[in-house]
């Protein structure tokens, strides 16, 4: 052969071969495309997040209610990718396609992390709005952009489904809700918020990232949260520099039963890491227990705190409403704390709004009433002392 | 219709109430009974027995030659009907829908009447003397206008036997009469077997064709006069309070 | 009371009463949709305001359906206890019935404290809310026509039948005071009674429930003519007193029972509209008095449902309260309008 064919040849199969090993290198590279990640929750166990490559996030609830059988799959596809993409629907309990536009609360606990994402705006439909306490808020409903639905138990179907929400988050304490049920025939998706069911403080306070894909805004949800994870261990570290070990408890008689938090329940959770020794620390329950006047009496009566009794916000209506009350050292000495007299315009409790996502806060007004030395200059924000 | 070695009585889980035994007769199409006796001797218990509203305790009554046991209850509503004692739950009816109502055991599952009905109940009422009162509401009736309906919803079920307990009870001495008068001629006009019970021991024998008396010593069955014959109704009462006087056929006081 | 030609006009009346009152219940409700506009998605068109639409559609008219077999069936059983029992004051839920799928709905919500650690306690949901009442109410009825068959006296099986009332009501009571606040306010809201949001599958199976019960009343409309004599009377115009009292007990049962499994314990429809009817038809002919009560049920029931909405507020008031508010005054005003009662 002549010189000229040689070099053709040789060149020819230089290429081939290159090709080939460049192609060997991008099959390599196709796989790490092809994965989906899991988002990490440090805190909450009450739902994950899988963010898969075709774009499809995909949201699994864990436990929408205490003692839930089954988990809640639901699927958020982005607007674009509606053409493109069919899901098989009987694999999710929802579709949403997101960002969403419209959305329908049913607690007031969904309201802080709408507000600290900066949607909301969007919230367009409310169960016993006057439940609500955040002033932006208010000014809406008062404004007429948010209309009343009712209450969540019997949720005025026809208002929902005039609003035509893009979203309603619901929660229920099992899965009979009618009202839900025709909401989702009509093409509404409707998705389970399990916040209430998870224990620790920043494991409620992580929920924020729940909301965060149905607004396409993860990033700025995992910022705020690490701002309160941060706040929130700083300060249980300084916490633990204290040298004082109160003695706390709390609750109230209700009739003949005084409901008292239990060890593992989330609010027992506060006093513990606000250094301080709850009486009732040993027991296991997640929710309260239900104690005589007469046990409650014998262990707590020279406790030095009395933190959250009940609704009482003055001791004049303390008395008045059990003589017993008077029994207990920290009542003598004045030193009952609640958060029943931070209210909203009407009548709503702040605490129960906003306490779940600015555990930090919580916190730092236990310290400040229990170790007053720590944080001397932080202005109570929940927590005040009875009148 | 005859009845053999009948006891009559009610029972209980733990005892058999025997309130009479013993009881024979026979009777034929178209004669008018009367069971007749004291408080007590058992005369309702035993019509309610012969109608199969209540069990009876031993012996066996026939009728037409077949044991009544036999009969189903569709049968034997087409054979016996009743007039009892008890007042009707709803007084809320019309006369004419009260004496249709005896029609049902011919009548189709949804209750139509069909011409042969309709003039089984046009003759029931104009029997009674009823037709000024057909459209009238039972409640807007008296004892008596009340009494003749419901003998007439009897007779309008056209059955070969009506049996009718104290029939005459409530009723004034002239509407005594006309019922019994009404219940000789339904025997003997449309040879229906007619007994009833009564009190009127003295009105009974005057009317009817045979009586059954009950007593506890004795029950005595046959034609009236047979009966005074028999010194039947001397028996009856005690005779230092109250006597019977054959010739008349009535009940003397003894002062 | 008399001619066919006066039954026929009435029931023609009553006919276009129950078309008008449909009409009414479905263009009033919490959301004011225009009258013109619901014509217009009634007979076929399409509504610019998608919402209306949907509104229509998936809540109003399956809503009207459901009143209106809820009311029939209520009524109807209503008139059957009240026969059977020559007692003008039976309801459908005389035997205990609505006591008992009350037991069973409250064992689903509130019985997981009890039964611990049954899982089936973690599924309830639309469906086995209604299973789970439809077996309370099964079983009571069960319980019933065991002591039915071994009871002569029906006053006897009457006051066995509050009994059986009272000891249901009793274990709610009990699960009521053990159970946390959730579950006690779900299981008051079953108890409020509500005609919405049923699917359609599950009016489909209602429909099938009401007509089963309306045919083996419709059986019984001449046992039960010859009932209002008295029993004694019945059996001597041939009456099967066995057979006739168990078929109308099954069909209360399965009148009752089914809607109180779909629908909750609605109170007083059952007692109200017999009366109602008998005063105004003025007859105790059942043939008469059958299909009038089914129709007189339906337009009560709409028109409680229509005020139960309060048209143009949020807020959504219990049906049995309305019921009972609306039914009650009219009863009254009939009785003493003819100062005897028709019964």
């Amino acid at each position: 052969m002549d010189k000229t064919k040689i070099r053709f040849l040789t060149t020819a199969v230089f290429i081939v071969l290159l090709s080939i090993i460049g192609c060997k290198q991008q099959k390599q590279q196709l796989p790490t495309k092809n994965e989906a990640i899991v988002k990490t929750l440090g805190y909450a166990k009450g739902f994950t997040i899988v963010k898969e490559a075709s774009g499809v996030t995909v949201i699994t609830i864990t436990s929408p209610w205490p003692n839930a059988g089954a988990a809640f799959t639901y699927a958020l596809i982005p607007k674009e990718k509606l053409a493109t993409i069919t899901l098989n629907k009987a694999a999710y309990d929802a579709i949403v396609s997101v960002p969403v536009e419209r959305i329908v609360a049913t607690s007031t606990t969904h309201i802080p992390a709408l507000e600290a994402l900066g949607v909301e705006n969007r919230l367009v439909g409310f169960p016993n709005t006057d439940y609500i306490s955040s002033k932006t808020t208010r000014e809406r409903i008062a404004s007429g952009e948010i209309k009343e639905l009712g209450s969540n138990e019997a949720l005025n179907t026809e208002m929902t489904l005039e609003l035509q929400p893009d979203l309603v988050v619901g929660f229920s304490i099992n899965n009979q809700n009618s009202a839900y049920e025709t909401l989702q025939r009509s093409n509404i998706p409707v998705v389970y918020n399990g916040d209430w069911t998870e224990e620790t403080p920043l494991g409620k306070a992580e929920w924020i990232k729940f909301f965060a894909p149905f607004f396409q805004m993860e990033r700025k949800a995992d910022s705020i949260f690490k701002g309160i994870e941060t706040s929130y261990t700083e300060a249980k570290e300084l916490a633990k520099k204290s040298t004082s070990n109160p003695t706390v408890f709390s609750g109230a008689l209700y009739k003949d039963v005084w409901y008292m938090p239990g060890g593992k329940s989330w609010a027992a959770q506060f006093l513990k890491d606000a250094n301080s020794n709850y009486l009732w620390s040993a027991t296991e329950e997640t929710g309260s227990l239900s104690l005589s006047i007469e046990s409650v009496l014998e262990k707590a009566q020279n406790a030095q705190f009395w933190v959250s009794p009940s609704q009482f916000t003055s001791y004049q209506n303390m008395k008045e409403a059990n003589r017993h009350y008077q029994q207990f050292g920290a009542f003598k000495n004045k030193r009952v704390f609640t958060f029943a007299k931070t209210m909203g315009d009407t009548g709503g409790l702040l605490y129960y709004e906003l306490a779940p996502q600015r555990p930090d806060l919580v916190l730092k007004d236990l310290i400040h009433i229990l170790h007053p030395e720590l944080l001397p200059e932080h202005q109570l924000f929940f927590f005040k002392p009875l009148d | 219709m005859e009845a053999c070695q009948l006891t009559v009585g009610y029972r209980t889980k733990k005892a058999r109430n025997s309130v009479a035994s013993n009881i024979n007769f026979a009777l034929g199409q178209g004669e008018l009974m009367a069971i007749v006796g004291v408080n007590g001797a058992g005369k309702s218990t035993l019509l309610r027995t012969l109608g199969k509203v209540q069990p009876q305790l031993s012996g066996e009554v026939f009728l037409n030659g077949k044991n009544l046991a036999n009969y189903s209850p569709m049968a034997l509503a087409a054979e016996i009907s009743v007039v009892l004692t008890e007042p009707i739950a709803s007084k809320n009816m019309t006369v004419e829908e009260l004496v249709a109502l005896g029609r049902q055991p011919y009548t189709n599952w949804v209750g139509t009447l069909n011409d042969d009905d309709k003039s089984k109940i046009k003759t029931a009422i104009w029997m009674l003397e009823l037709e000024a009162l057909q459209h009238k509401k039972c409640y807007e009736l008296s004892d008596g206008q009340l009494q003749r309906a419901m003998i007439a919803r009897a007779l309008a079920q056209d059955t070969a036997v009506i049996l009718l307990d104290e029939p005459t009870t409530h009723l004034d001495l002239y509407h005594k009469v006309q019922i019994l008068k009404v219940l000789k001629s339904i025997a003997h006009e449309t040879k229906k077997t007619v007994v009833f019970t009564s009190h009127e021991i003295e009105m009974a024998i005057q009317i009817c064709d045979t009586m059954l008396l009950l007593d506890p010593t004795a029950h005595t069955f046959g034609p009236p006069c047979k009966l005074i014959e028999q010194r039947a109704f001397e028996r009856l009462f005690p005779a230092d309070t109250v006597s019977f006087d054959a010739k008349t056929g009535s009940f003397k006081i003894e002062k | 009371m008399g001619s066919a030609n006066t039954y026929r006009l009435n029931f023609i009346l009553l006919f276009v009463a129950l078309l008008l009152c449909t009409g009414i219940n479905i263009s009033l409700g919490s959301v004011s949709i225009p009258l013109e506009e619901t014509f217009t998605s009634l007979f076929g068109g399409t509504l610019e305001n998608t919402s209306w639409d949907y509104i229509l559609w998936n809540y109003r008219i399956p809503k009207a359906f459901t009143a209106i077999l809820v009311g029939s069936g209520l009524a109807l059983s209503g008139l059957l206890m009240q026969t059977l029992f020559r007692n003008p004051l039976a309801g459908p839920f005389v035997l205990g019935i609505s006591s008992g799928a009350s037991l069973g709905a409250a064992l689903l919500i509130m019985g997981a404290s009890l039964f611990s650690g049954l899982s089936i306690f973690s599924f309830v949901n639309d469906v086995s809310l209604a299973i789970a009442a439809s077996i309370g109410s099964f079983l009571v009825l069960m319980a019933v026509m065991v002591v039915a068959s071994r009871v002569k006296d029906t006053m006897t099986l009457l006051i066995i039948g509050l009994m059986f009332g009272s000891i249901t009501a009793a274990i709610v009571s009990v699960l009521s005071y053990f159970t946390d606040a959730e579950k006690l306010q779900q299981y008051i809201y079953w108890s409020f009674g509500s005609v919405g949001n049923l699917s359609w599958s599950q009016l489909s199976l209602l429909l099938g429930i009401i007509f089963i019960g309306t045919i083996l009343s419709l059986v019984s409309a001449k046992s039960l003519n010859a009932l209002l004599l008295g029993e004694n009377y019945a059996q001597s115009l041939g009456v099967n007193l066995k057979k006739s009292r168990f078929y109308i007990i099954i069909a209360t049962g399965i009148l009752a029972g089914g809607i109180t499994a779909f629908a909750g314990p609605i109170a007083f429809i059952g007692l109200a509209v017999p009366h109602l009817t008998r005063q105004i038809f003025n007859t105790t002919d059942h043939r008469i008095l059958l299909p009038a009560v089914l129709i007189y049920g339906a337009i009560l029931m709409l028109l409680c449902d229509t005020v139960a909405q309060l048209p143009g507020s949020a807020n959504v008031l219990p049906i049995n309260a309305i019921t009972s508010i609306l039914g009650a005054p009219v009863v009254i005003w009939l009785l003493v309008r003819k100062r005897k009662m028709v019964f």
